[in-house]
């Protein structure tokens, strides 16, 4: 090779070398289509949300008939002894706050409280509170392995199971399965189910009493992420919104005969709130804020069922915190998904009851409540604002009945859509990790008191029960029993 | 071939040593400019925290680039599949269907798909989303969070001085390694499930 050879390859080499450089360094990447987005129509019709489709009464389901009676089945528990009950949701008085308590400690160490029982129950996962009665606790619970819903009885002392009453309903967790607490008397124990089942069992037995679907007996749409709405017993009558043909039912108890229904010409639809007995007005009622409107039914003797007044001020497709009695005209409504509070006023006139706002809370800059309903205390309002509540998102706020905050637990005290209750003057607040707070009650301000990690699960949301010193508590899968008397820590 | 002779002409011998050391040093350049750009990728990009974004809304208008390189994301582990979906109805729904009117994403990019009674599953359409952080912020005050921002390296240019970082309330927007250009809220390895890319544009 020659040198004019040599220097012709050389330039053709150093030309190849930048030109795979440049290639290297300026290459586009490759396109990326973007993606083709079809309706899924069919399946929008077959799960009954687009026109064309089957309205199921369940979301996506056919009415199946549930044999409610089921089967009983008996444990070794043995009942313990109490000296007070916590018969239903939010305790004897429907206020969430235990005003008969024995004297609890003011704080505890570092481990919390002492647990009363050797090892915690296991639950199916869910958000359903507890019920005391004689020494006995009782959890409407779902059975993930057999498919059904099951009432449990426990034992108070040491958490064994007494006996249980289940039957198969099969439903798939969203957000877990079960979330009532149910409501008991002497004789009865009524419990709801996650798809509107209800159960009337003996209090003490277990033995089969009588069952009603409502959505098979009473045209009821299961709610969004399962039943919420905890059965109510007034007296010898239990009251139930099944929102489908009827607004609202009274059933009496020892027979499960149909007493009385209130009519839904609105259609609204039952929503995961309680129906709330209150005295307003100097009349007793009933009432609810179901899907479409809040409204109170009378429950006078003399005009069981009636509906009373009814209002569309409050109107939200999903609410699970239940009607508030502030004083004999005003109640208090809240609920999260950005629907804030109303504060809404009776008045009578001509024989007629009307309903009027009387202030309304943002949901970013004022007080609401999203899954757990406010305490009254001392004509203050208490509750865990959302996380929708901007700066104070998830804080423990005192708000008065005048509309404005009072005071909040601030950034460094945050909760969440955990339970709480009062007791002895103290605050019990439980985060969804399970972390029981414990709060002095006080119009002046927030005051801690102690605080510990009790729970190792999550989504610790159902209601709390406090019986004696002994405070209930569940996360998703397991219930525990805190012993939180003076006596025994301090 | 005549011998060359005189100051400026080149031996064979010396015009080959010249070659040869010009050659190493085009190579040893080569080398050099691969590290320099090889590195640029080593190097970081911008990426949006999720546990600091307060959802304002300045990601959909600020950004150089129309629409917006931010993107929703969906972790699909943190997601509850739920028929009524926060992040993806209005509150004031009339039905929960996919109708226009019931979606609260304002440019239709969430794909609602039927898995089996009670569950529904979420996707976002990378083309469509804007970045606007509505759903995002519904779903994180009411749902589960698993809708969050996150800067789609596939679009974003990697400004020097990105226009979205410097109105940033929050201080969300840091500079991440470009061979983990994501912070997700699950697994690394959702980068490929969520269909996401590596940055094209590195600093």
């Amino acid at each position: 090779m020659n040198e004019r050879q040599l220097g012709a390859v050389m330039v053709v080499l150093m030309a190849s070398i930048a030109v795979g450089f440049l290639f290297v360094l300026f290459r586009s990447p490759p396109e990326v289509a973007p993606r083709k987005r079809l309706a899924d129509v069919p399946a929008e019709q077959a799960a009954g949300t687009m026109g064309g489709g089957v309205v199921a009464a369940s979301p996506g389901g056919e009415v199946e008939r549930v044999d409610i009676e089921g089967e009983f089945l008996e444990f070794d528990g043995q009942p313990g002894k109490t000296t007070a009950d916590w018969p239903h949701f939010r305790g004897a008085d429907f206020s969430n706050i235990c005003s008969d308590s024995v004297p609890l400690a003011e704080s505890w160490g570092e481990g919390g409280p002492p647990l009363l029982w050797d090892k915690p129950i296991d639950l199916g996962e869910g958000h359903s509170g507890a019920v005391v009665w004689k020494g006995r606790v009782y959890v409407m619970d779902y059975d993930e392995e057999k498919q059904g819903d099951a009432l449990r009885c426990f034992s108070i002392v040491d958490g064994r199971e007494i006996w249980r009453r289940w039957y198969k309903a099969p439903t798939k967790r969203n957000h877990g399965v079960s979330r009532t607490v149910p409501a008991l008397t002497d004789r009865y124990i009524v419990a709801i189910g996650p798809r509107c089942h209800v159960m009337c069992l003996d209090t003490e037995t277990g033995a089969y009493q009588w069952g009603i679907d409502m959505v098979a007996d009473h045209g009821a749409e299961v709610p969004l992420w399962y039943t919420g709405q905890c059965p109510l017993i007034d007296g010898e009558t239990v009251v139930l919104a099944p929102a489908g043909r009827s607004l609202m039912i009274g059933v009496d108890i020892a027979t499960g005969n149909v007493m009385w229904e209130t009519p839904n010409p609105g259609g609204w639809k039952m929503t995961h709130a309680s129906v709330m007995p209150m005295t307003l007005l100097g009349k007793k009622m009933y009432v609810y804020c179901a899907s479409g409107g809040v409204a109170g039914v009378s429950a006078e003797k003399a005009a069981e069922g009636e509906l009373l007044w009814q209002s569309t001020a409050w109107n939200n497709k999903v609410t699970s915190p239940s009607p508030l009695k502030v004083d004999d005209q005003q109640l208090f409504l809240t609920a999260g998904n950005g629907a804030g509070s109303l504060m809404l006023e009776l008045k009578e006139a001509g024989g007629a009851i009307t309903a009027k706002t009387v202030f309304e809370q943002d949901k970013k800059t004022g007080f609401s409540c999203e899954q757990q309903t406010p305490i009254l205390y001392e004509k203050h309002i208490f509750g865990v604002l959302p996380k929708s509540a901007g700066e104070r998102r998830e804080q423990f706020a005192c708000f008065n009945a005048s509309g404005k905050i009072v005071w909040t637990s601030g950034k460094t005290a945050r909760y969440g859509l955990g339970p709480f209750l009062m007791a002895d003057n103290k605050f019990f607040i439980l985060n969804d990790n399970g972390e029981l707070s414990m709060i002095k009650a006080s119009l002046n301000g927030f005051e801690p008191l102690a605080q510990a990690r009790v729970l190792k699960g999550h989504d610790a949301w159902a209601p709390m029960a406090l019986v004696d010193g002994k405070l209930l508590l569940r996360d998703s899968k397991q219930m525990i029993c805190l012993d939180v008397r003076k006596s025994r820590i301090n | 071939m005549a011998e060359l002779k005189g100051p400026n002409k080149l031996s064979r011998i010396g015009f080959l040593r010249q070659a040869a050391s010009r050659m190493v040093a085009m190579g040893l350049g080569l080398v050099g400019g691969l590290l320099v750009f090889g590195s640029r990728r080593q190097n970081t990009v911008w990426q949006i925290d999720p546990a600091k974004c307060v959802k304002c809304e300045h990601c959909s208008t600020d950004c150089v680039v129309a629409p917006s390189a931010v993107k929703c994301v969906q972790s699909y582990p943190i997601c509850g599949y739920c028929r009524y979906c926060f992040g993806y109805f209005h509150p004031n729904y009339d039905e929960l269907t996919s109708a226009a009117e019931n979606q609260l994403c304002p440019t239709n990019a969430i794909e609602r798909v039927f898995v089996e009674d009670p569950y529904w599953e979420y996707n976002i359409e990378m083309d469509k989303c804007i970045g606007c952080a509505k759903c995002v912020k519904a779903c994180e005050d009411f749902g589960n969070a698993s809708f969050y921002l996150q800067v789609n390296h596939e679009e974003c240019v990697n400004c020097n001085n990105c226009s979205i970082a410097m109105q940033c309330p929050s201080d969300a927007w840091d500079r991440v390694p470009a061979d983990t250009p994501y912070k997700l809220k699950h697994d690394q390895r959702q980068v490929v499930e969520l269909d996401l890319k590596p940055p094209r544009h590195t600093v």
